[in-house]
C-alpha cells in the first residue's frame, strides 16, 4: 500500500501447478488506509475471485514508517539506567553535516523532560549491580505518569547482557501504570550498543498503539468481505510475520516496502545476482540480490535515526521522475543541475499540467519522445508535451545549451531533454557505482532489474553507462513489489550479542545461546502457522580483529531445522570464516590477530510458497514483430523515427533492435540504439547489450 | 557533445572518482585512523596542483584547499616525472603545508594523456606509526619535528609502475608497525590506480581539451558561489584575539590573533599579534599559504551560507591569509607540529570573533573549542590496554535566532562517540554518567550549547590522559549581550575527602575505586539573557539543562512550583537598567588577563619577539611573561587579585616590553 495507490496482486496456482497472477489497483484513502483494501477487495470479489477460497492474505502498508517520518505516533516516555538522561540527545554525537555552522541535531523523539531515569543497571558480563526497590518501582511510576506518556519504553544500559532483567523490570512498570504499554529495549533487540537499541525500544513504543488499531480495524475490513485466511504482514527483511506478531512487534515491518521490490527480484528473477532499481517520482532506490538472496543490512537509517535491526538494504541513488532541473552556474561556465528537488505528486511535472513550471525527469522522457503523450498510465492522463518542451527549452537557453543550436522550442527542448537525462544517468550510475564498491561490488556481475513507474525506462541508459550487458524487466513492473509481498516466505531474524574473545569457551557460550534463539525461532514459526520442517536456519556472527571498531557480519552456516545442531562451526572454522569474509571485504587477513565473536544472527526462513513465479527469459523467435507507431526519438543528440511496440507484440517474436520504444502495461521502455530486446510468454522483457558476449 | 556541455558530467565523473578512490583505500587499508576516524582522503587535482574533485562524504573534508604543486616540484627535481609514477612524502616543511604533520603519508601520482600530465591523483592517511620518540608518533611535548618520526621528503616510491624497494624499505625500518604501513601504502596505490582508471575513461571519452576546461569551469564555479555566499559579510576590518590554556610545556596562556578585512566576498586575514612558535607540538606550519588548518572555520562559513557549493579549490581563490613567518600558525623548520589541530580549534573561535562582527546574525558565538580523546591506559599483565573511553566535545554556539547545539560539535573533527557498552566491554571500568552538563551553555537571548559530562569508575591501576582538555581558564565567549559558556574541568573523588582537581594534566596516575569527573566546557551565548522567552528559559529548566537558582540568576526569570512567575520575573528583570547587547563577553579570566597585558601592549610585546631570531623567542617571552605572572596569584586569571597588583603587574609588562622595544626603534 502506497500514498496514492493500493495495488492488489492475486496469486493463484491451477490443479496442474500452473501459476497465474493478477493485478489490480485502487486510490489509496489516507483518512483510513484499510477502506482502501475492502475497496479493492469488493472490487476483485466483483470481478470473480473467491474470497472465501483464499490460503492466505499478505498486507504490506508504510504507516508505521510514517508515523515515525511525522513523528505522529504514540507520545513516548523513555526510562533508562541513573546518569543516562541524554542517551537519546547525545545519539552518536556526530553531527549531520561538517561544514554548517547552523547544523542542527534535530529534535529528539523524547525530549529531556520526558526521560527518567532509574537506579538499575548491569555490568558488562551480566551481573546486576543496582535494582530499584518496589517502593522506588512505585515513585518510578508516579514520574512517568506525570510525563503523561501513552507508550513507555525501558532501555538499561548493559541490559542486553541479561535480557530477562529487563523485561522483568519493565512487566514490573506496567504493572503499575494504567494500560500504558511498557517495551524493553534488550527484550525487544539484546544487541550491544546502547543507543541504537535504546532507539528500537523507543520507536517500537511510539508506532506500537497506532499499529495495533490500524491492524484491528483491517481484520474488521477482511471479515466485512468474507474473508477469514490468515492474515501476513510484510516485513523490512523480506519476509512476512503473522498478523499476532507484526501488531506486538510492529518495528521489524516499517521498511517492508522497498524491501518486497527486492523480495520479488529475488524470488523471481532467473539470476544468481540481480541488481534492483526502483525509479519512482521523487527517488531511485537500488539493492543487490546476491546468490538468489537480498542482502541485509544492520546499518540502515530512518530519516536522522539508525536502525540496527536486520534490514533488506536498499540505498537511494538520486533522482526520481519528479526530479526538478534548474540551470545555474555563472555566465563562463554554465550548469544543468538535475535535482535534488522533487516536483512530487503535486504540482507535479509541467506535462501534468497541474501548475508545474519547473521541468522534470520525466518532461525529460516526453521532450526526447520516448513517452508517449496519449499513452501515459494506459492512456489514463494526457501529457502536455508543448508545455514540458516551452519549460525545457527555456532551460536550454538560461543555462546557455541553446546557444549550441538553433530552432525552435522542440529543438531546444530536445537538447535540454537529452542532456538532463544524460546527467540524470551519470548522477545514478556514480552514485550506485559508489554504493556497490563500498560493498565490494562490480556492477559488471549484476542483471540489472528495473521496477517502479520510471525505472524501465531509465533502466537501459543506466545499465549502458554501468557497463551492465543484461536488464530484465519484470511484467507489470509498477505493482512488482506487491508481487513480491505475495511470494515472501515467513521470516524472522534474531540476534544476540556476546562481545567475547573467540575461543573454545566462547564457542560453548556460543551454542547454548544459539540453542534458545533457535527454540524461539521455532516457537515463532509455529505460532505464526510455519512448519518447521519446511524452514532453514541461517547463521551469521559479527566478529572482528580486536581492537577494530567496526565489525563484519559473517555467514557461517544454513541448515534445515532438523539439522540444528550443524549451524554452529567449530572454533577453527568460525575463525577461518572471519579471516576469509575479512579479506573478501577489506583485501587482507590478520591470521596472528585475536578475533572477537560480537552478535550472533540466526534467520528463521520457511521456504517460499509453492507457487513459484519464475519471470520468463525465452529465446527469441524468428517471426518479425510489427510496430503499433512511429515516434521521433532523441538520442545520441538527432532525432530518429523510432518504432514503437506493445510488449504483448514481442511475444515469441524476433528480437528488436533499438533505438525502439516499448510499451508495457503500466510503463515504458526506451530500447536505446546497441539494444536489443525480447519478450518471454509472461511478458518479460529481456534488453540486451549487443557484443554482449 | 560539445566540451562546454559535458563539464557537468566530467564533473560528476571526478568527484565520483575521488569518492571511489576513498571506498579502495578504505577497504584495503590496515590503518584503524583510517577505518575508525575516517582520517584519510582522496582526490584529483588539476596541473596546477588545485584539487578539482574532492569526495563529499568520506575521508577528512578540510583539506580541501591544499595544493600538491609544490611537492611534486620537489620531487620532480631528480627528474621528470614519468606516467605510472607515485611520489610519497610526509614533511609539511618540504609540501608547503601539503602534510600537516608526519604521520598523515601523502601520496601523488600524475596522471597523464601520452606524454603530457593532464592532472594528479592524491590521497593521503593517518598511518599508525612514522617511528619518532613515542608510539604513534605524536605527543604534545614533542618539541621538535625531529622527535616526531621519520621526514620524507617528496621522492618517488614507484618509479614507472615499479615499487622502489630500497625506499620502502628505508621507510618502513622507520616505524613501529612496518606490516601496517605495508599495507596503508599498497591500499594507497590501489587508490591512486582507480582515479587513474576512471580519469582515463574520461580522457577516453571526452578529450583532454574537455577535461582540462572542466578543471578550469568548477574551480571558477565554485569560487564565484563562495564569493557569492561571502558577500553578506560586511566589508571592513575586523580583529578579535583569544587564547589557548596554555603552550603544552609551560602554563603560559597562547595568544592566536585574526585581522580580517572584506572586500565585496574577498576575505584577507592577518595572523600578524599572534604567539611564536612554541616549544611543543602546537605549531602549524602553514608555509605561508591558504593553509586548512587555518581557513576551516571560512570553510564551514561558506557551507553554512551556500550547501550546496561544491568541494574544490575554489573555496579559498578569493582568500588571503597573512601567517607571521616563525609564529604559532606559520612555524618554521624544525618546530614540532604533532598535535596541530589543537591551535586550530581555537583559531577557528579567533577567525569567528572576528567574522561575527562583519555577520552578527549569521555567525555564532563561540563554540566549545575542544576535543578531548579521555584515554585510559590499563595496566595489566600481559602489557597494557590503551583505549579511548570517549572523544569528548561540547556544545556549539548560539547565533542570532537559535540555541546552540547541546553536548556536539562539528568544528574540528565530527566523531562519532564510543558505545558505553564496547568501552566497558575492553577496559575494566564503569561508565557512570554519560550526559549534557546542566547550566554550562552560556546564557543568552539563545543559549550556547552546553557541555558534556563523563564520570567513570577505574577497577584497575591506570594512566588517564586527556589531551585536548581546553578551555579550562579562558572561556567560550558570548555574544551580543550572551554570556560566556562555563569552563571544563577534571576532578577525581569529587566530593570526597580525596577529591584532586587538576590544572594543567597530561597524564593523571588513577587506582581502583577512583572516580573521574571531567566536564567540557559550554558554548558561548547570543543576546542578552533577561531578553530571552521565559517560557524557554522553562523549558529548560524542565528538562534539567538550567537550574531553578540559574533561571533566577542568570536569565532573571522567577519560576515557582515549576511555573513562571510572571509578575516576580517582570520586576526582576526591569531591575537590570544596564543591558549590553553588543560586543563580546569574554569571561572574567579572559577580562583579568588582558588587564595585565592589554592588547595593544601585548602587540608591541610580539612585534618585540618577532625581531628577534626565531630559536630566541620562546625563552625570552617565557621569560618576561613569567616574571609578571609571579607577581599576581597563583590560580590567576582564573582567581581574582587586588587591582593594586594587577596595576602593578601590568607596569611591569610594560617595562619590559619598552625595554624590548626602545621607544626610537618604534616608529
Amino acid at each position: 500500500m502506497g500514498g496514492t495507490f493500493t495495488d492488489f496482486v492475486v496469486v493463484t496456482q491451477g490443479a496442474g501447478g500452473e501459476v497465474d497472477t493478477r493485478r489490480h489497483k485502487t486510490a489509496s484513502t489516507p483518512h483510513d488506509p484499510s477502506e482502501a483494501v475492502e475497496h479493492g477487495l469488493r472490487d476483485l470479489a466483483a470481478d470473480g475471485v473467491d474470497l472465501t477460497d483464499v490460503d492466505a492474505v499478505v498486507h504490506g502498508t508504510t504507516i508505521g514508517l510514517n508515523a515515525i517520518i511525522q513523528r505522529s505516533g504514540a507520545r513516548v516516555s523513555f526510562v533508562t539506567s541513573l546518569g543516562y538522561r541524554d542517551l537519546l540527545g547525545i545519539a552518536r554525537a556526530r553531527l549531520p553535516e561538517s561544514f554548517n555552522l547552523h547544523a542542527s541535531a534535530g529534535v529528539p523523539l523524547v525530549p529531556r523532560e520526558r526521560v527518567l531515569e532509574v537506579d538499575a543497571r548491569l555490568s558488562s558480563d551480566g551481573t546486576l549491580l543496582r535494582h530499584p526497590s518496589g517502593a522506588q518501582l512505585d515513585e518510578l511510576a508516579q514520574e512517568v505518569l506525570a510525563t503523561a506518556p501513552e507508550a513507555v519504553a525501558l532501555s538499561l544500559v548493559e541490559g542486553f547482557t541479561a535480557p530477562e532483567v529487563e523485561r522483568s523490570l519493565a512487566a514490573a512498570l506496567e504493572a503499575r501504570l494504567p494500560d500504558i504499554p511498557v517495551v524493553s529495549a534488550a527484550g525487544t533487540w539484546p544487541e550491544i550498543r546502547e543507543y541504537e537499541r535504546s532507539l528500537i525500544a523507543v520507536l517500537e513504543a511510539h508506532i506500537k498503539p497506532l499499529m495495533a488499531q490500524y491492524y484491528v480495524r483491517l481484520r474488521t475490513r477482511l471479515e466485512n468481505v468474507g474473508l477469514s485466511a490468515p492474515v501476513l504482514i510484510s516485513a523490512s527483511n523480506g519476509g512476512a510475520l503473522s498478523l499476532d506478531y507484526a501488531t506486538q512487534h510492529p518495528l521489524e515491518t516499517v521498511l517492508s516496502g522497498p524491501a518486497s521490490g527486492v523480495t520479488a527480484a529475488a524470488l523471481t528473477i532467473p539470476r544468481a545476482n540481480v541488481l534492483t532499481f526502483d525509479m519512482g517520482g521523487t527517488s531511485s532506490d537500488m539493492s543487490v540480490v546476491v546468490d538468489r538472496s537480498p542482502v541485509l543490512t544492520t546499518r540502515t537509517m530512518l530519516g536522522q535515526l539508525p536502525l540496527m535491526m536486520p534490514v533488506v538494504d536498499v540505498s537511494a541513488i538520486g533522482s526520481g521522475g519528479g526530479s526538478m532541473i534548474t540551470a545555474g552556474g555563472t555566465k563562463d561556465a554554465t550548469t544543468v543541475q538535475v535535482g535534488p528537488r522533487s516536483a512530487g505528486a503535486v504540482p507535479g511535472p509541467v506535462c501534468y499540467g497541474q501548475g508545474g513550471r519547473t521541468p522534470t525527469i520525466t518532461d525529460s522522457y516526453l521532450s526526447t519522445g520516448v513517452l508517449d503523450p496519449a499513452g501515459f498510465l494506459g492512456g489514463a492522463m494526457q501529457l502536455d508535451y508543448a508545455a514540458a518542451d516551452a519549460a525545457l527549452a527555456d532551460t536550454a537557453r538560461a543555462s546557455g545549451l541553446a546557444h549550441a543550436t538553433f530552432g525552435d522550442d522542440r529543438e531546444a527542448a530536445g537538447l535540454a531533454a537529452e542532456y538532463v537525462l544524460d546527467v540524470a544517468t551519470v548522477q545514478m550510475a556514480t552514485s550506485l557505482r559508489t554504493i556497490l564498491a563500498e560493498r565490494g561490488h562490480e556492477p559488471t556481475d549484476f542483471t540489472l532489474v528495473p521496477f517502479g513507474g520510471a525505472g524501465p525506462t531509465h533502466a537501459a541508459l543506466l545499465a549502458d553507462e554501468l557497463g551492465i550487458d543484461e536488464v530484465l524487466v519484470p511484467a507489470s513492473a509498477a505493482t512488482f513489489c506487491a508481487l513480491g509481498a505475495a511470494v515472501a516466505p515467513l521470516r524472522r531474524d534474531l540476534a544476540y550479542s556476546i562481545r567475547r574473545d573467540l575461543d573454545d569457551r566462547v564457542v560453548t557460550r556460543a551454542a547454548t545461546v544459539l540453542t534458545e534463539l533457535v527454540g524461539e525461532g521455532i516457537d515463532w514459526l509455529r505460532t505464526s502457522g510455519g512448519d518447521p520442517d519446511r524452514a532453514r536456519l541461517r547463521l551469521s556472527a559479527d566478529m572482528r580483529y580486536q581492537g577494530q571498531a567496526y565489525e563484519l557480519t559473517v555467514d557461517l552456516s544454513e541448515h534445515d531445522v532438523g539439522n540444528q545442531e550443524q549451524l554452529l562451526p567449530g572454533l577453527s572454522a568460525l575463525r577461518e570464516a572471519f579471516h576469509a569474509e575479512h579479506e573478501r571485504v577489506h583485501g587482507f587477513r590478520d591470521s596472528s590477530a585475536d578475533i572477537e565473536l560480537g552478535t550472533l544472527r540466526l534467520a528463521v526462513i520457511h521456504a517460499a510458497t509453492e507457487a513459484r513465479i519464475t519471470a520468463e527469459v525465452a529465446e527469441p523467435g524468428t517471426r518479425t514483430p510489427l510496430p503499433s507507431a512511429h515516434r521521433s526519438v532523441r538520442t545520441r543528440g538527432r532525432w530518429e523515427e523510432a518504432p514503437v511496440y506493445r510488449s504483448s507484440a514481442l511475444l515469441g517474436s524476433a528480437a528488436v533492435n533499438g533505438p525502439a520504444v516499448i510499451d508495457v502495461s503500466d510503463s515504458t521502455v526506451l530500447l536505446p540504439a546497441g539494444w536489443s530486446c525480447s519478450a518471454g510468454k509472461d511478458g518479460t522483457l529481456r534488453l540486451t547489450k549487443e557484443n554482449r558476449a | 557533445m560539445s566540451t562546454g556541455i559535458a563539464r557537468d558530467i566530467v564533473t560528476l565523473k571526478l568527484r565520483a572518482a575521488s569518492e571511489e578512490m576513498c571506498m579502495t583505500l578504505q577497504r584495503t587499508s590496515r590503518s584503524l585512523y583510517v577505518k575508525e576516524t575516517a582520517d584519510f582522503c582522496c582526490a584529483i587535482a588539476d596541473t596546477d596542483g588545485r584539487f578539482v574533485a574532492y569526495p563529499r562524504n568520506i575521508g577528512v573534508s578540510g583539506f580541501v584547499g591544499l595544493n600538491v604543486k609544490p611537492a611534486v616540484e620537489a620531487a620532480a627535481e631528480s627528474g621528470p616525472l614519468r606516467p605510472g609514477d607515485v611520489i610519497i612524502t610526509n614533511d609539511p616543511y618540504s609540501t608547503q603545508g601539503l602534510a600537516t604533520h608526519l604521520p598523515d603519508i601523502q601520496m601523488i601520482r600524475p596522471y597523464f594523456d601520452g606524454e603530457e600530465i593532464v592532472a594528479y591523483g592524491w590521497c593521503f592517511i593517518h598511518c599508525s606509526d612514522i617511528g619518532g620518540r613515542v608510539p604513534s608518533s605524536i605527543s604534545p611535548t614533542n618539541d621538535s619535528l625531529y622527535s616526531e618520526g621519520l621526514q620524507i621528503p617528496p621522492v618517488r616510491i614507484i618509479r614507472e609502475g615499479s615499487i622502489d624497494r630500497d625506499i620502502e624499505r628505508l621507510v618502513l625500518r622507520n616505524t613501529r608497525t612496518p606490516e601496517a604501513n605495508r599495507g596503508d601504502f599498497h591500499a594507497m596505490f590501489a587508490a591512486l590506480e582507480t582515479g587513474s582508471r576512471r580519469t582515463a575513461e574520461i580522457l577516453e571519452r571526452y578529450g583532454r581539451s574537455t577535461l582540462v576546461d572542466t578543471h578550469g569551469a568548477v574551480i571558477e564555479e565554485t569560487a564565484e558561489r563562495a564569493r557569492d555566499a561571502l558577500r553578506v559579510l560586511a566589508d571592513g576590518t575586523y580583529r578579535f584575539v583569544d587564547f589557548l590554556d596554555h603552550d603544552g610545556v609551560s602554563s603560559l596562556p597562547v595568544r592566536i590573533s585574526v585581522t580580517i578585512t572584506l572586500r565585496d566576498g574577498a576575505m584577507d586575514i592577518d595572523f600578524t599579534g599572534t604567539d611564536p612558535q612554541v616549544d611543543s607540538a602546537f605549531n602549524v606550519a602553514s608555509q605561508g599559504t591558504v593553509h586548512a588548518w587555518l581557513t576551516t572555520r571560512v570553510l564551514a562559513l561558506v557551507g553554512t551560507l551556500d550547501p550546496e557549493v561544491h568541494l574544490n579549490a575554489g573555496l579559498i581563490r578569493d582568500v588571503t591569509v597573512n601567517a607571521p613567518w616563525g609564529s604559532l600558525v606559520n612555524a618554521e623548520r624544525p618546530a614540532a607540529v604533532g598535535v596541530r589541530h589543537a591551535s586550530s580549534s581555537r583559531v577557528n573561535d579567533t577567525l569567528s570573533g572576528a567574522l561575527i562582527q562583519a555577520a552578527e546574525q549569521i555567525v555564532p558565538a563561540a563554540s566549545s573549542g575542544l576535543v578531548v580523546p579521555v584515554v585510559l591506559s590499563e595496566q595489566r599483565p600481559g602489557g597494557n590496554v590503551v583505549q579511548v573511553l570517549e572523544p569528548m566535545v561540547g556544545g556549539m554556539g548560539a547565533r542570532y535566532g537559535a540555541d546552540g547545539v547541546d553536548g556536539r560539535d562539528s568544528g574540528i573533527s565530527n566523531l562519532s562517540n564510543n558505545p558505553v557498552e564496547t568501552v566497558e566491554a575492553e577496559l575494566s571500568t564503569t561508565i557512570l554518567r554519560y550526559a549534557l552538563r546542566p547550566n554550562s551553555g552560556g546564557p543568552g537571548r539563545w543559549r550556547g550549547g552546553t557541555g558534556l559530562e563523563l564520570v567513570f569508575e577505574v577497577h584497575a591501576k591506570a594512566s588517564l590522559l586527556t589531551r585536548g582538555l581546553e578551555r579550562r581558564v579562558f572561556r567560550p565567549w558570548g555574544y551580543a549581550g550572551g554570556r560566556p559558556g562555563a569552563q571544563s574541568e577534571l576532578v577525581i573523588n569529587e566530593g570526597t575527602e580525596h577529591e584532586q582537581r587538576f590544572a594543567a594534566p597530561d597524564v593523571v596516575p588513577v587506582s581502583s575505586g577512583d572516580v573521574v569527573t571531567l566536564r567540557t566546557a559550554g558554548a558561548g551565548g547570543y543576546g542578552h539573557p533577561f531578553t530571552r522567552d521565559p517560557r524557554a528559559v522553562l523549558t529548560d529548566v524542565d528538562s534539567g539543562l538550567v537550574s531553578t537558582s540559574a533561571a533566577y540568576r542568570d536569565y532573571g526569570v522567577v519560576i515557582v512550583e515549576g511555573d513562571i512567575d510572571q509578575e516576580a520575573t517582570r520586576s526582576l528583570r526591569a531591575q537590570q537598567d544596564q543591558m549590553p547587547g553588543t560586543g563580546f563577553d569574554l569571561g572574567e579570566e579572559s577580562e583579568r588577563w588582558q588587564a595585565v597585558f592589554p592588547i595593544d601592549v601585548y602587540d608591541e610585546f610580539v612585534l618585540a619577539l618577532m625581531e628577534r631570531a626565531t630559536a630566541e623567542r620562546s625563552a625570552l617571552r617565557g621569560r618576561v611573561l613569567s616574571d609578571v605572572v609571579a607577581q599576581l596569584p597563583e590560580q590567576f586569571p582564573s582567581v581574582g587579585a587586588p587591582a593594586e597588583t594587577i596595576t602593578r603587574a601590568r607596569s611591569t609588562f610594560q617595562d619590559a616590553v619598552a625595554r624590548l622595544r626602545p621607544s626610537e626603534a618604534r616608529l
